[in-house]
């Protein structure tokens, strides 16, 4: 087990996806770091250093700079798929997937079911996500909303180093379109990660990341810390918190839910997302469908409010969902009557 | 003050003039739910849990539990919300004259109203709060409104959860609940992922806890994952025996009691038993009855009349008509006084998932055999269903408890007070007989045993009962005059 960042779990398995499948290129804006610069290739670092030293290993041919077209980058992606490469392209801030939405939700998505699964499609798109930076309404969204919805996109969210390295490699290995959301205020974040060349997590497979028996709180991302330090917190009064990081929203892990919900009766669901047909708001609704025998409470799901995500420090904090805003929402559920 | 009301001393039946209070479940200040057991409240004759029938504070208890019996309608304890000012609840215990009791009595102002005979709860029978309409410029649901207004909630404190805090249903049923003392299960164990095996954590879980490898089941969950159904189905049953020879040696492992504390019912229930058992003289009286011609009428008599009366309920009217010719068994023991009843208030002991309960059919002597069958069917349903309330089982003259069913022969029962004798009923058996010309024949005969309070009935009173009993089971044609 080596001790390794968030971003360096992602470098390091698309090296070593790299390293093993001469197939696999990386494509993106300024993922060599400085092309064109005085120094040269490399002499700066991409803006996440999600791609430092692949230039390097690799050359020209397999880590390739494009120009600033998001639509472009998708499309080259699309079209290196269909003719047996497997291309990981990054997408800088998740917020520009607009521009590039046709390429990934009419053409990626799509292939495999129009040519009757005569191809595969096996591409996976890399994308920063989340608010926390003061990047503003236009640089600190989260997006998983919108992708999880559409079929033919598996929707991947890691929240851990190790999580980072079992997910990635199942996704590059994957046959299929696969959304890969990593999120900003992580890429930091260190943690124990796996040396086993072939470790994968399946996808559909949430992780526990706390066992209790009163309240099972769902969430993924960035958020998942702050729903361990609730549960944390209410272990202490003897309230325990079943704790699901769902790993990836699409495929879902409704039974891991479902068994949780049958236990404890109760539910949070925290999203990064704006509430309205969010993440937090599909989870509500399938236990609502599926343990409604079970439940003891109405569902909760936690979000930011329906706005764009504030600039302002002290406004972002108040946006994005926070350990009291956790807290207060699994008292309110324990406390139903 | 509309939300001030008493709880006074219930009357259950027309011979209950006082009870006491064993035990109180709920605690001054604290409040209490609708369907909550408030107290336990024990009369000469019987013990029963009392339920709250609204959502209220206990505000001020007046008569802890005791030994002391208090009388019907005494002002046991005031409950109202829990807002309401000490004043105010000191004004309404001085202002309180008990009123005018009677069984099938309903309450009405603030007067004690005492449960009708047919509600065992005994709490007072006035709706939780007063309608009242309400005017207000808050947002609400309209059948939000309807609710708080027929059930008189203040809208005021309640923060609505709906859009730009408009009030929903939800929020006052909350408003209307009262709050809940937390109980939770806490924490549980966590299990790390292995990923060598692909499976959900509850099935992890669930492996773990019986010390199941996950390695080599094939999951039958999304995608080929293990889940708590592949786990479960290895799970080995815990009640199957080890598979050890007969005879061979084997390890002692820990015997460990199983501890069920008495609930609250079967302490006074042990307690009343034990009572009886020491304190009363019992003696037994013990006679067999051929049964054949009563089991041929039985099927004749059934038949004719349209119904499935059991040799049991048979015993019912026989026992019944023999009371009422012998009014000196037909009776209860009250101090120093015998009561003889004219006519036959026969208990009989049913096993209910409550316990041993013994409803009574009242006035057997006077009822059609039909009439017994149907009776007995719907107090077993009820006593099974555990709704037997206490005019089912308040009184009789005599019980008959029978344990054929289970293939007993005979036993000894323990006197049910005040009643004066109980009838312990055995399982039929063939015995061969010597007959009138000195053969041997085979016949049917159940075996009758009587336990009875020497202090009211004697050797030769409770005699000459079992003998009419004998004669009316064995020339059952009696059974019809």
């Amino acid at each position: 087990m080596a001790k390794m960042m968030y971003r360096d779990a992602v470098v390091s398995t698309i090296a070593e996806e790299m390293a093993r499948d001469e197939n696999v290129v990386c494509l993106g804006e300024d993922i060599v770091g400085g092309m064109g610069t005085p120094g040269g290739p490399e002499a700066i670092g991409g803006i996440w250093s999600t791609s430092t030293g692949l230039f390097g290993k690799f050359g020209a041919d397999r880590v390739i700079d494009t120009p600033i077209s998001e639509s472009a980058i998708m499309g080259a992606a699309a079209g290196l798929a269909l003719s047996g490469k497997r291309p990981i392209a990054e997408l800088m801030f998740a917020d520009f997937i607009g521009v590039s939405l046709d390429q990934i939700w009419n053409q990626l998505a799509k292939f495999r079911y129009m040519f009757g699964g005569k191809t595969k499609c096996p591409a996976v798109i890399r994308m920063a996500y989340g608010a926390g930076y003061n990047a503003a309404a236009q640089h600190s969204q989260a997006v998983h909303q919108i992708l999880t919805g559409m079929p033919g996109l598996k929707v991947v969210m890691p929240t851990t180093p190790d999580d980072v390295k079992g997910l990635l490699r199942t996704a590059i290995r994957d046959d299929d379109p696969v959304i890969f959301l990593e999120h900003k205020a992580l890429y930091g974040v260190k943690g124990e990660v796996s040396d086993d060349p072939d470790y994968m997590i399946p996808f559909g497979h949430a992780r526990l990341s706390r066992a209790g028996q009163d309240v099972t709180i769902v969430s993924t991302g960035l958020l998942l810390g702050f729903c361990e330090a609730v549960a944390d917190k209410l272990a202490a009064e003897g309230i325990g918190c079943d704790v699901i990081d769902l790993r990836t929203t699409s495929p879902l892990d409704e039974e891991t839910i479902l068994d949780s919900v049958e236990v404890t009766g109760r539910l949070i669901v925290v999203d990064e997302a704006p509430p309205r047909c969010s993440l937090g708001a599909d989870i509500c609704a399938l236990v609502a469908e599926k343990a409604f025998a079970s439940l003891k409470a109405p569902p909760l799901s936690v979000n930011p409010p329906h706005t764009p995500v504030p600039f302002a420090r002290e406004l972002e904090t108040a946006y994005l969902p926070s350990v009291d805003k956790i807290e207060a929402a699994v008292r309110k559920v324990l406390s139903y009557r | 003050m509309a939300n001030i009301k008493p709880f006074c001393m219930p009357k259950w039946g027309i011979e209950m003039t006082e009870g006491t209070i064993a035990e109180w479940m709920v605690k001054e200040g604290e409040a209490f739910a609708k369907g909550q057991l408030l107290c336990l409240i024990e009369t000469d004759k019987i013990t029963n849990e009392v339920e709250a029938e609204y959502d209220a504070v206990l505000k001020r208890l007046l008569t802890p539990a005791s030994e002391e019996a208090h009388p019907v309608g005494a002002l046991l304890a005031v409950f109202a919300d829990a807002d309401t000012p000490d004043a105010e609840i000191d004004a309404f215990i001085a202002a309180f004259k008990p009123a005018e009791t009677s069984v099938a009595a309903k309450g009405g102002g603030a007067a004690p109203a005492p449960a009708p005979a047919s509600a065992p709860a005994a709490a007072p029978a006035t709706p939780a709060r007063e309608p009242k309409k309400i005017v207000t410029n808050r947002a609400i649901s309209p059948e939000a409104l309807k609710l708080a207004e027929a059930e008189g909630v203040d809208i005021e404190p309640i923060t609505g959860s709906g859009r730009n805090g408009r009030i929903t249903y939800q929020d006052v049923v909350q408003a209307l609940r009262p709050e809940r003392a937390a109980s939770f299960k806490g924490t549980a164990q966590l299990v790390a992922d292995t990923p060598e095996a692909f499976a959900s954590p509850l099935a992890r879980r669930i492996a773990a806890q019986h010390g199941i490898a996950l390695s080599g089941i094939t999951g039958t969950g999304p995608r080929g994952r293990i889940s708590k159904a592949d786990v479960l189905a290895l799970v080995k049953p815990t009640t199957a025996a080890p598979a050890v020879a007969f005879g061979a040696p084997f390890e002692l492992v820990a015997n460990e009691p199983s501890v069920q504390p008495f609930d609250k019912v079967r302490k006074v229930v042990a307690r009343r038993l034990t009572e009886a058992k020491q304190t009363i003289p019992h003696f037994y009286l013990r006679v067999s009855a051929s049964v054949d011609a009563l089991m041929d009428l039985r099927k004749t008599a059934n038949l004719v009349l349209g119904t499935k009366a059991s040799i049991n309920d048979y015993i019912v009217k026989a026992v019944a008509l023999a009371l009422v010719r012998h009014p000196d068994v037909n009776v209860q023991v009250h101090g120093d006084a015998v009561h003889s009843f004219p006519h036959a208030d026969v208990a009989i002991a049913v096993a209910s998932p409550k316990g041993l309960v013994t409803p009574i059919v009242r006035q057997a002597d006077r009822m059609h055999i039909a009439q017994i069958a149907a009776t007995t069917r719907a107090l077993i349903d009820k006593a099974q269903a555990g709704k037997l309330g206490f005019e089912d089982m308040d009184g009789g003259t005599f019980s008959v408890s029978n344990l054929g069913m289970f293939g007993i022969e005979q036993f000894d029962a323990i006197i049910n007070p005040p009643q004066g004798a109980i009838l312990a009923v055995g399982g039929a058996n063939r015995v061969a007989v010597e007959t009138a010309s000195g053969d041997i024949a085979f016949e049917t005969r159940i075996q009758l045993t009587m336990s009875v309070d020497h202090r009211a009935i004697d050797g030769a009173a409770g005699a000459q009962f079992l003998q009419t009993l004998k004669g009316l089971l064995e020339a059952p044609e009696g059974l019809f005059a």
